[in-house]
């Protein structure tokens, strides 16, 4: 079986147009992470409690916000996961040891009596342990960027190596963007900013980077070959050449991954939906962000484009190479 | 051919090592299906039998994290504002307040608590020196001293923590320090919340407690002896205390124990001796402060000192201890291990060393619990007298390839406890160039220790935190002075344990929590069922669709993810690194990751038979030209996995382990094993294809 064999797709033609396709997506993400708080931030990075409890019997949520506000927990966050019977609590508040949720739970049990309760989790972040997971999070995705960077510098020409990096760029924003979109619209999905969703853009930085490696490593290949035509041209054929094992590879991790996103479980939803996400675009921006950032850092540089042809005669060269490959 | 036999056999010894370092794994869930079958008294027999298996497997099982397993995590800063509070010489109004704002201050922020604390000192017009320290201490010095007691208030934290935890009878807990001020304790299987925040939260008690009369105990441990064989009927409580009164059976009896305890403790007489070290307390002439100030003059001084307490340990026996050293019964040399094991249940789970002159026993790790659960029978309480009470060494050492623990026998009342301790400090003996630690009193102290050491002349006194024995030293004279120095530990180490045990009693060590996370069983439960579901979905659909894409290469690319499946595996249960939820995504995607190496290979050898190439050629072009990327593509994400897990924390740790591991597994298993294979399938003509 093969897909996507003998492609001929112009795509870094295109390039100015996908440009504003991301830019568009970037920008309306954001505007949508800004005015409606879409991804809360979880516990690990916002501090405070959280309990997910199993009752016995289907459970009424007003009736359990009724009871907290009682107990002097007015405007906790309180939603059912899943089924009736499993609720999580969440309130920013936390005190010494870990008194909160011992007061939850002691409230629910006086007001909602006759309907026990068993805990699942119960999660207590203080202050600084967030600040400084915040700040840890921060720090891991520069230092993976600029790790790539270094590395990709030794193995490519630095715009290649650059290229890759603005791709990653891209690649973290994007998903963001995408993320608080869909949040937006299906908040059922419960995504929340925690660690395992750190985790999922970190695992993006590193695999995205692997789709933008295959592609340039068939570049420098090409380049070699190809060395008086025109860069688009070289590049439009090492994309096409390796488009179906870029699209392979990302597919068969897609796959696990959804997989682990339908059956993983509630921890890893966060960190699933990411990174599928991420994968889709890291496979998009590794073609339309990566190689299109070196064809346009070429141009500025007024490097020579070699013989300028119309796409009919590039496409019709294309095809003669290969017969007589 | 030859060129791949060694990869082969590399190939099969890693399958086998992974498979090795799995089955306890195996071993341990078999066990534990068997376990949950039974109940009561059958569950304690299976646990007896198997016991030793049943601990291995436990041990060298794949570790599961917290959020598998179910348990608590709890993260603990040493509480620097209480510290500074019990640490200073009056509490006033204003102490209470600059501290409540320095609270209050530093609630959000990582800023050095101690500065802040100075900085409102002197807006109140205030200096470190009006609480802390004398006239004379320049405000540096004091400065200097309060930070280095913050910064040891953790070793005493953690030693107070790690003590109770491990009283607490968790099952593999993790007590880890991080940097300055930081502690983290994992709990596996622990659901109670409030019982463990108690028990970590909760101040430290340490008291001097009188070794109990070695002669009594022994005759106590014969009563345990007698309700554990059945014979209660002897007993009354004459013979626990005069021996002169005692029946001819009941003499021989206490002999032939004696006699065959040694025999028993004979094997591991050597080692007990060279690893028991006795040690003595006794009066140090000068202060703690003296002693640093002239430290030079004080060499000789102490020298002579030494020299006699030391020689003094060595040949000094118990006053009372004659009853223990009698001549054995004769016939007692004809009775069988067997035997003994039937008629001397509870001396064949505690051994004594008579030649010591103790009545210390020594308990291998496997019968501590067995123990344990015996000393809170009902029969036996029955039998004990009342002011009795057992309690555990600190530490324990090796003996025969098993851990050994101590068992005391102290006094239950205390003879002063840890409040009148001013400071203390471990060194080395210049002379001896041994290790000792000296102990201050406060002055009400002073003339009570002078009382407890003048009456115990030649006893020992147990020093015991949270009811764990840390020493317990031959009192050699009557300490008057209240400074005291204890020799005879075993290393530096010890010595330096010592000394925190004890500052843990002249100032306690406050702990807060500021994060904690409690994962119950039945989330661990769900978890793992989902994880375990969702890992062999993946599995299944990625190497079908390897099988549907590229036919026969698919289908050895399957094979090499199953074996990578394993490979990581068992790096993790080599390495006892543990498997957290997130370590489970990462496997997951491991998988996914694991065939793609192959996919670039085939994509390429499909490249390379599309220009004509033959077979082989194409097989060795793809495998060589797909090498670049391939090595590219999986540094990158290594270099992102090596950061996760230095700034992730916990369970995502896990997750980068998982791929970090993963994609190690994968260039041995995609590269090197699929190339034999094809390498031998070609040569041997058999059709290869890649769909």
């Amino acid at each position: 079986m093969r897909l996507f064999e003998n492609t001929n797709y112009d795509f870094l033609g295109k390039r100015k147009k996908f440009y504003l396709v991301s830019a568009a997506i970037i920008i309306f993400g954001f505007i949508i992470l800004f005015t409606t708080k879409s991804i809360p931030l979880g516990i690990d990075f916002s501090g405070g409690t959280e309990l997910q409890l199993k009752f016995e019997n289907d459970v009424n949520i007003s009736d359990l916000r009724t009871a907290m506000d009682e107990e002097g927990f007015a405007g906790m966050e309180i939603k059912t996961m899943g089924t009736e019977q499993d609720v999580l609590l969440r309130t920013p508040m936390q005190e010494d040891g870990t008194l909160v949720a011992d007061k939850i739970q002691e409230g629910i049990k006086k007001n909602i009596p006759g309907n026990n309760f068993e805990v699942l989790r119960s999660d207590k972040v203080g202050p600084k342990i967030g600040a400084e997971l915040r700040r840890n999070a921060l720090f891991a995705i520069l230092f993976s960027l600029i790790a790539i960077l270094i590395y990709l510098s030794f193995r490519f020409q630095f715009m290649f190596a650059v290229g890759a990096v603005v791709a990653l760029f891209h690649d973290v924003l994007i998903t963001i963007a995408i993320i608080a979109i869909a949040d937006f619209v299906f908040p059922g999905l419960r995504l929340e900013f925690n660690q395992s969703m750190l985790a999922a853009f970190l695992t993006l930085v590193g695999f995205s980077s692997n789709d933008t490696v295959i592609v340039f490593d068939r570049i420098r290949e090409n380049m070699k070959i190809y060395k008086n035509e025109n860069i688009i041209d070289v590049m439009n054929k090492s994309v096409n050449a390796t488009l179906s094992r870029t699209i392979i590879t990302s597919g068969t991790v897609f796959l696990t991954v959804f997989v682990l996103f339908l059956f993983g479980g509630e921890v890893n939803r966060s960190f699933a939906f990411t990174f599928a996400v991420g994968i889709i675009t890291g496979t998009y921006s590794s073609v339309f962000v990566a190689s299109a950032f070196v064809v346009d850092w070429k141009l500025r540089s007024g490097q020579t484009l070699g013989s300028t042809k119309t796409v009919k005669q590039r496409s019709k060269i294309n095809t003669q190479k290969k017969v007589n490959a | 051919m030859k060129k791949n036999l060694s990869r082969i056999v590399i190939t099969f010894v890693l399958i086998i090592l992974s498979l090795y370092f799995l089955y306890p794994t195996y071993q341990d869930y078999q066990f534990n299906k068997e376990l949950s079958k039974l109940s009561g008294q059958d569950s304690i027999d299976f646990l007896d039998k198997n016991n030793q298996s049943i601990t291995s497997a436990r041990e060298k099982r794949l570790k599961l994290g917290l959020d598998l397993k179910g348990g608590m995590y709890v993260v603990m800063d040493v509480d620097v504002v209480k510290l500074l509070e019990d640490m200073a010489n009056k509490k006033d109004e204003q102490l209470t307040v600059i501290l409540g704002e320095v609270k209050e201050a530093t609630k959000n922020n990582e800023e050095q608590i101690l500065e802040v604390f100075k900085v409102k000192l002197n807006d109140k017009g205030q200096s470190l020196k009006s609480y802390y320290g004398e006239l004379r201490d320049s405000d540096a010095d004091i400065e200097a001293k309060l930070s280095k007691e913050i910064d040891n208030s953790l070793d005493r934290a953690v030693e107070i923590v790690r003590n109770r935890v491990d009283q607490y009878g968790v099952a593999e807990p993790q007590i880890q320090k991080i940097g300055n001020s930081r502690i983290i304790v994992e709990l596996p299987g622990v659901s109670n919340p409030v019982e463990v925040r108690k028990l970590l939260e909760g101040t430290a008690l340490l008291e001097f407690k009188l070794i109990y009369d070695p002669a009594s105990v022994v005759k106590v441990y014969e009563e345990i002896n007698k309700v554990m064989v059945g014979d209660t009927t002897t007993s009354d409580t004459d013979s626990l205390t005069t021996e002169s009164e005692k029946t001819p059976e009941d003499k021989s009896l206490t002999e032939t124990v004696k006699d065959s305890v040694t025999k028993e403790a004979a094997s591991n007489k050597d080692s007990i001796k060279d690893k028991v070290k006795e040690t003595s307390i006794t009066e140090a002439k000068d202060s703690l402060k003296d002693k640093n100030k002239d430290k030079a003059k004080d060499t000789t001084k102490k020298s002579d000192k030494t020299d006699s307490s030391v020689s003094d340990a060595t040949d000094t026996n118990l006053a009372d201890s004659d009853s223990l050293t009698d001549e054995a019964a004769p016939d007692s040399t004809q009775l069988t291990e067997e035997e003994f094991k039937q008629k001397y249940p509870f001396f064949t789970l505690v051994s004594l060393n008579q030649e010591s002159g103790t009545a210390d026993g020594y308990v291998k790790d496997s019968d501590k619990e067995k123990i344990i659960r015996l000393l809170n029978r009902p029969d036996v309480k029955a039998v004990l007298p009342s002011d009795i009470q057992f309690a555990w060494s600190n530490r324990t050492f090796e003996s025969g390839g098993e851990k050994i623990h101590i068992l005391y026998a102290v006094k239950k009342d205390p003879e002063l406890t840890g409040k009148v301790i001013t400071d203390a400090r471990s060194n080395i003996d210049p002379t001896s160039n041994t290790p000792m630690v000296s102990m201050e009193m406060n002055s009400e102290g002073a003339s009570d220790w002078a009382r407890i050491t003048g009456a115990n002349i030649n006893k020992r006194i147990a020093i015991v935190l949270d009811n764990v024995v840390y020493s317990a030293p031959v009192v050699r004279n009557k300490i008057t002075g209240g400074n005291s120095q204890i020799e005879g530990m075993a290393d530096v180490q010890e010595a330096k344990l010592l000394e925190i045990v004890l500052k843990a009693g002249a100032l306690p060590a406050p702990v807060k929590i500021i994060e904690e996370r409690s994962i119950g069983p039945s989330l661990g439960e769900d978890s793992i069922r989902s994880g375990v579901f969702s890992s062999l979905a993946a599995l299944i659909l990625v190497a079908l669709f390897m099988i549907v894409y590229y036919r026969f290469g698919g289908t050895i690319a399957d094979v090499a993810l199953m074996i990578n499946f394993l490979l990581i595996l068992g790096i993790m249960a080599s390495l006892k690194a543990t498997l957290t939820l997130p370590g489970i995504a990462g496997l997951i995607l491991s998988i996914g990751m694991s065939v793609d190496t192959n996919v670039l290979i085939f994509e390429r050898i499909r490249e390379e038979l599309g220009t004509g190439k033959p077979m082989r050629t194409a097989v060795d072009l793809g495998y060589k030209r797909a090498f670049s990327a391939i090595i590219d593509s999986h540094l990158t994400s290594l270099i992102t996995g090596v950061i996760l897990y230095q700034f992730g924390s916990g369970p995502i740790q896990g997750f980068a382990l998982t791929l970090i591991f993963g994609l190690i597994a994968n260039l041995f298993t995609a590269i090197v094993i699929t190339h034999y294979i094809f390498d031998i399938m070609i040569e041997k003509g058999k059709k290869v294809s890649f769909g």
